[in-house]
């Protein structure tokens, strides 16, 4: 490689560190995601970062279960207790109606959803989604759940959008984590 | 003897040699750039450092913090960690639109079937900081807009919303009224039927829109209270000679802030509950003077509604009940008299609705479903005296059903059929493209 393209490389690695640094300005933050990892495991002594990489294969996998992958690489909390894991917490967005919807996910490790919390929400319609009781609807289901508005998750009238991308969303995370502990990328 | 030479000291060698001489040629600039790449790969490892430091801080707070903690122990990542899992709030401008394409055609007076382009709307949202944002729509009403053609065209909204705090927004500007479930949520996509539903348009005139000022508070209970002040009806509009009012008599009368007459303010209020997945109860009044000012005869223009919408499991049933009243209609009507459309005192409507989501394959969705709405646009009207004061008009009852067909979340394919009770000549069949993003 010569010097002049490395240089370049090199800089554009910087930006891209700068661009993935974390950016806490939000619309309406409820919570940071470690706030979110130590409600939903508070018994937890430490929260240990994983980067699972889907290969090919595995993506496909995850397309046939009717999960639409959106990356390979995922980033996953592990909640441990003595060296115990306890579960998974995984922090994700996506879009509700206009913005973007911050979230967490809480996995046991039987693969059942522990908890939802919404970390940011900046829509002006729609935040309903973050009321306990829309949330603890996801409580328990597992990838075997349809996890799909309109048949195990009722809707929040006027924050259809919302809810059915949160929804999507944690589908996606279940099965996600699913995979990622089949194939032993969670140890 | 001879020294051994092994293959990959030859390497080495030539690989320095090369190198060597790479750099013995090298001109100053060229030299220059590569102590400057040297010292940049060397700030890249201390910022990679420091990112890493700042990633095991971060997963550590956690359990520091936490009751049970022992001392900290360092975390073993299993992975690079070094994607961000907060992500930035995303555009800062965000293009929005939806439309609807209607083909109507009534049973009975064929020769009366229309096809229109009923609405196009290209919105656009454009946040300034964390906590302020603009929100615009403009639209496009059947197709054409000319001196020549029926189109109109109109801003929808046109706000700026500030957050106040976690339970707190205050917009300002023109915004729509919230009231019932489709003035504020109006796609094609959020509702059964190719048309609006008649109480939505003829008694609430959604798309209903005014000026003014609003706070939107929305609490952890699940209520969430919208209260204001804005511009309100200008009654010195009334057309009696036109059988607009009769139609709709708040459609007639609204100003959407355009040269609004705004002496006369009006003030609203709108609390939904939430509380429970898949339920939605709430209503809502507006109410305010509507001469502006015009004449020493005021009237007051008051509109309320309750409505209630559930969706259990594939089920979506709704129902609303809306009512209008003006005051002081008799001294306003009196110079009318004669004239076909006098102001009504009352008018109301109320509607169910049942929708169940019959089949879904990956992105279709078919959701049948049956309306039945009874409304009527002048139910009474203030006393003028034997002769003079205008019978009450007869309530219109209608049947819709038919089907809305997800193509794809966002657009929406639909067809129905209405049985009107007492104009029956507008018995007709709808077929409608609508799509919102």
């Amino acid at each position: 490689m010569d010097r002049a393209a490395d240089a370049s490389s090199l800089v554009v690695t910087l930006v891209t560190a700068v661009a993935l640094a974390p950016t806490s300005a939000f619309a309406v933050d409820y919570l940071s995601a470690d706030e979110a990892a130590k409600l939903m495991f508070p018994q937890a002594d430490r929260f240990e970062a994983r980067t699972v990489a889907f290969d090919a294969e595995q993506l496909q996998r995850l397309q046939a279960a009717g999960v639409l992958p959106r990356s390979a690489r995922w980033q996953v909390r592990v909640a441990l207790r003595d060296g115990a894991t306890l579960g998974y917490v995984v922090v994700d967005d996506v879009i509700g109606k206009f913005e973007l919807i911050s979230y967490a996910v809480g996995v046991g490790v039987d693969g059942a959803v522990r908890q939802i919390e919404v970390l940011s929400y900046r829509e002006s319609h729609g935040a309903e989604i973050r009321l306990p009781a829309w949330r603890r609807q996801f409580v328990g289901k597992d990838a075997s759940a349809p996890l799909r508005v309109g048949d195990d998750i009722a809707n929040i009238s006027g924050a259809t959008l919302s809810c059915s991308h949160v929804t999507e969303g944690v589908r996606r995370i279940v099965a996600v984590i699913g995979l990622a502990r089949q194939v032993g990328a969670l140890g | 003897m001879l020294p051994v030479i092994r293959p990959t000291s030859i390497a080495a060698a030539a690989m320095l040699g090369a190198a060597t001489a790479a750099y013995g040629q090298a001109t100053p600039t060229e030299a220059e750039l590569a102590r400057k790449l040297d010292q940049l790969a060397a700030e890249l490892a201390a910022v990679k450092a420091q990112l890493a430091a700042l990633q095991q801080q971060r997963m550590q707070a956690p359990a520091a913090s936490a009751p049970a903690a022992s001392a900290p122990s360092p975390v073993a990542s299993a992975g690079a960690a070094a994607q961000a899992d907060t992500t930035p709030a995303g555009p800062a401008t965000v293009f929005s639109g939806y439309a609807e394409l209607n083909y109507n055609r009534p049973t009975q007076q064929p020769e009366n079937t229309q096809a229109d382009l009923r609405r196009f709307v290209l919105g656009v949202q454009h946040r300034f900081g964390p906590a302020t944002k603009m929100v615009a729509e403009l639209e496009v009403e059947h197709g054409v807009t000319s001196a020549d053609d029926p189109g109109e065209v109109a801003l929808e909204q046109a706000y700026v919303e500030q957050q106040l705090g976690r339970t707190w927004g205050v917009r300002g500007g023109l915004f729509l009224i919230p009231i019932g479930l489709l003035n504020e949520n109006h796609e094609p996509t959020a509702y059964y039927g190719v048309e609006r539903n008649f109480v939505e348009t003829a008694i609430i005139p959604t798309t209903w829109r005014e000026g003014g000022v609003q706070m939107i508070g929305q609490f952890g209970n699940g209520i969430t209270l919208q209260t204001g002040i804005s511009t309100g009806f200008d009654l010195t509009q009334w057309d009696a000679t036109s059988t607009e009012g009769q139609e709709s008599p708040l459609g007639s009368i609204h100003q959407e802030m355009a040269l609004a007459k705004a002496r006369d303010l009006s003030l609203f209020g709108a609390l939904n509950w939430r509380g429970v997945p898949g339920l939605l109860v709430g209503g809502s009044v507006f109410t305010g003077n509507a001469m502006q000012g015009q004449t020493t005869t005021s009237s007051r223009v008051t509109l309320w509604d309750a409505h209630a919408r559930w969706t259990p499991g594939r089920w979506d049933v709704s129902a609303l009940y809306a009512r209008g009243t003006i005051s002081n209609t008799a001294a306003l009507n009196a110079p009318l008299v004669g004239n076909p459309t006098l102001i009504p005192s009352a008018f109301d409507g109320y509607y169910v609705q049942g929708a169940y989501n019959l089949w879904t394959q990956q992105d279709y969705a078919l959701a049948p479903f049956v309306r039945w709405e009874r409304f009527n646009t002048g139910k009474s009207y203030a006393d003028l005296g034997p002769g003079l004061t205008p019978s009450p008009l007869p309530t219109e009852t209608v049947w819709t059903t038919g089907a809305n067909f997800q193509l794809t979340p966002g657009v929406v394919v639909k067809a129905d059929y209405q049985w009107f009770s007492v104009n029956r000549d507008a018995n007709r069949l709808n077929l409608g493209l609508g799509w919102a993003f």
